[in-house]
């Protein structure tokens, strides 16, 4: 059997990669485009009927003011989130591969937080904001202490807090390994050449690490702007729908509000901008990425 | 040299596992016994629905299932239509039964239960919705809370307007009890039970909506938008947790309710399977609404059937399924152990006139002796989907004081003359 036959090829190709195609059209192409011909329909969710609408879906979701205000909430909590969840990977990065003592017990400690779900996460930080926190801020300050979830910006601190607290430890596995590749001798020749520690660090590792950032920005961004199961539990968009972030909004609007077409749209609207946003990072990244 | 044994090994195996993964999207049941599925949106009730599946599977010899979710009722089961795995007998609430019924519900007006009743809905003359329980809001009390402040036994009757029940919370904080009420501040509660009131007692609630869409209603000027905020002023005035209202947990909410520490909270029947987690006092029970007004409103609770069970139509479900789906409903209205069921296990008060079991829980109790009165305001079943969380989040900030009584009323006018409203009102 020759090697360089199409068919050769062809079975090679659907031997290893068929399988796993034919899953991920299954679950993720067939939808996808199944979702986009919903759009232009007026479908409630379970009527049997799928009436044609054109375009109508996407003028109600441009329309939707609460649409809009969710996508800019989302994009507040994510900018700030993002920065803060790097911020201090970053920082428990260098920390553990510093070489302090039992630096394996911290990375996995700190790593933990992400193996809980965003449900169980959700539900625990709020017995914490609502009881523990407001029980301490009595005992402190002897009167009622309102909870840190019942004001709009509060829920918005919280939330921001907690995906800290739950992104961090995976974003700092990223940015050991970046530490770890990044090789020592570069190092001490800089030091040798006369920099300081901290010059080291920011002209010799950072730039080495590039790739490390790309890929953790993009991860996190995706994260953020896709965040429903934290939004849920922890605030379930309370007070007042004031945290209600995008992807809860197109939820409750296909499926509680029973109008599907129009939540389907919004749902494509928010993947185009997560795709754009998370193609131009990576593209941007990877432009000014270099080598050793 | 064709493929080797390995490779084929690893085609066969990897191909295997796809299709696995697959089918494991269906369900493949091959057993003789009929199964029926019930899908319960009564979180309260699950355990108990299960217990009496595995006796009712057991001496029946039909196989039945219950099931749980903590979803919206419509959003859970859109996902069970879309993928073809609809419930046998599906729990939901009325507005859906409008909603769902002609496309997917079996027509039940043949059957014997129908005359029993007459809370099951029916849709051009044709009866879809079977009547699970009656539930009614209103205002609950602790009796045992209020006699030890003042010492006087409780009557509900002393207090239908909100002058009585203004001095009777005096007279509370008083004795002691600083902050005599609890608000929920759950948007179902605020908005789905509370404000809907504002229509509900309206006298013709669909018309009454109606002109709230066409924009006619001016309700700072409407007697009883203005008579129900008074009281809920009051409410909210006396409320333990005044100044942490939107963070208040139900639990404790209920708790304090249960144990005395306060004395009332606008709640439903359905409350009973959260209070009697608690050390509860005995004398319990709900009463209408406090109401300056004279249109008999004050002396009546809101609500009526809740829940109800329909069956699906689709080819999904067979005849035989169907039969025993029928033969379910029969057994919960004509058959003792079902009977009991409702009303002892579940301690839901039972829509069936044949069912004459005494309601064992205080707040279900109220709710039949009201019931039986004919003093019951029917809740109004047609509100759009998004009203509870729209003006639930108004209301949230209403109790947060955020915005003022003409603020709320003004974005309660701007919600209805935006929303679309069901076909039934039009």
């Amino acid at each position: 059997m020759k090697h360089n036959k199409f068919s050769y090829k062809l079975g090679q190709f659907l031997m290893f990669a068929g399988p796993a195609g034919i899953l991920f059209c299954a679950v993720v192409i067939i939808p996808f485009f199944y979702g986009l011909y919903l759009t232009f329909t007026s479908w409630d969710g379970v009527s049997k009927t799928k009436p044609f609408v054109g375009f109508d879906n996407y003028k109600a979701a441009f329309a939707d003011t609460a649409y809009w205000q969710a996508l800019g909430r989302t994009v507040v909590y994510s900018v700030i989130a993002v920065i803060l969840v790097n911020i201090v990977a970053f920082l428990l990065a260098y920390l553990v591969t510093s070489g302090i003592k039992g630096q394996n017990f911290f990375r996995a400690g700190f790593f933990i937080p992400n193996l809980i779900g965003g449900i169980v996460l959700g539900y625990v930080w709020k017995f914490v904001f609502n009881r523990a926190f407001v029980a301490i801020g009595e005992a402190m300050t002897g009167q009622t202490t309102p909870s840190l979830l019942s004001t709009p910006n509060g829920a918005m601190f919280c939330l921001i807090l907690v995906s800290v607290w739950q992104y961090a430890g995976y974003m700092m596995l990223i940015y050991v390994a970046g530490f770890m590749s990044v090789d020592q001798s570069l190092k001490e020749a800089a030091m040798i050449d006369g920099c300081s520690p901290s010059k080291a660090m920011w002209n010799v590792t950072i730039p080495l690490m590039r790739s490390s950032f790309v890929q953790c920005l993009f991860l996190s961004t995706t994260r953020c702007f896709m965040v429903y199961d934290l939004n849920l539990s922890l605030t379930k968009g309370e007070p007042f729908n004031s945290s209600v972030m995008a992807a809860m909004h197109v939820y409750n609007q296909a499926f509680v509000y029973k109008n599907y077409g129009i939540g389907q749209s919004e749902a494509l609207v928010l993947f185009v901008i997560c795709a754009v946003i998370g193609v131009l990072q990576v593209y941007i990244g990877k432009k000014g990425e270099v080598e050793a | 040299m064709g493929m080797s044994w390995k490779r084929m090994g690893a085609i066969a195996i990897s191909s295997l596992l796809a299709i696995g993964m697959l089918s494991a999207c269906g369900t493949s049941s091959s057993s003789n016994e009929t199964k029926i599925t019930i899908f319960n949106s009564k979180m309260e009730i699950q355990s108990q629905m299960e217990e009496m599946a595995k006796k009712y599977s057991e001496e029946k010899g039909v196989d039945l299932e219950v099931y749980y979710s903590s979803d919206t009722v419509a959003a859970h089961l859109a996902t069970k239509y879309a993928s073809n795995e609809p419930y046998t007998i599906s729990m939901v609430d009325a507005k859906d039964v409008y909603s769902l019924a002609e496309e997917h519900a079996v027509d039940l007006s043949d059957q014997d239960w129908v005359k029993e009743t007459d809370q099951a809905i029916a849709i051009d003359g044709k009866t879809y919705g079977f009547p699970v329980s009656v539930e009614a809001r209103g205002l609950i009390y602790n009796a045992d809370a209020i006699k030890k402040v003042t010492g006087k036994d409780f009557n509900p009757e002393d207090y239908e307007t909100l002058d009585s029940f203004k001095e009777l919370i005096q007279e509370l904080k008083d004795g002691g009890m600083e902050t005599p009420t609890g608000i929920m501040k759950e948007d179902w509660s605020l908005a789905a039970h509370f404000l809907a009131e504002v229509y509900e007692e309206q006298p013709d609630p669909s018309a009454f909506i109606k002109e709230l869409h066409d924009g006619g209603v001016d309700l700072n000027s409407n007697a009883k938008y203005n008579s129900l905020m008074d009281t809920f002023d009051v409410l909210k005035a006396n409320n333990y947790a005044a100044s942490t209202a939107i963070s208040a947990e139900r639990e404790v909410t209920e708790q304090k309710l249960a144990e005395g520490q306060i004395a009332f909270m606008f709640g439903g029947n359905w409350d009973w399977s959260v209070l009697n987690q608690y050390d509860y006092s005995e004398n319990m029970g709900i009463m209408p609404v406090p109401e300056d007004t004279d249109d008999g409103s004050n002396q009546k609770l809101v609500g009526g059937g809740s829940k109800f069970f329909f069956i699906d139509n689709s080819s999904n479900t067979s005849d035989a399924q169907r039969t025993a789906a029928k033969d379910f409903l029969n057994w919960l209205v004509n058959d003792d152990e079902g009977k009991s069921f409702i009303v002892n296990d579940c301690s839901m008060v039972s829509p069936f006139k044949n069912n004459t079991l005494t309601v064992a829980d205080p707040l279900g109790a109220s709710v039949k002796e009201y019931a039986d009165a004919g003093k019951l305001i029917p809740s109004y079943n047609y509100m759009p989907d998004d009203h509870y969380s729209v003006l639930g989040a108004e209301m949230q900030k209403y109790l947060a004081g955020e915005v003022d009584r003409a603020e709320l009323a003004q974005a309660i006018e701007a919600y209805w003359k935006s929303a679309t409203l069901s076909d039934d009102t039009k």
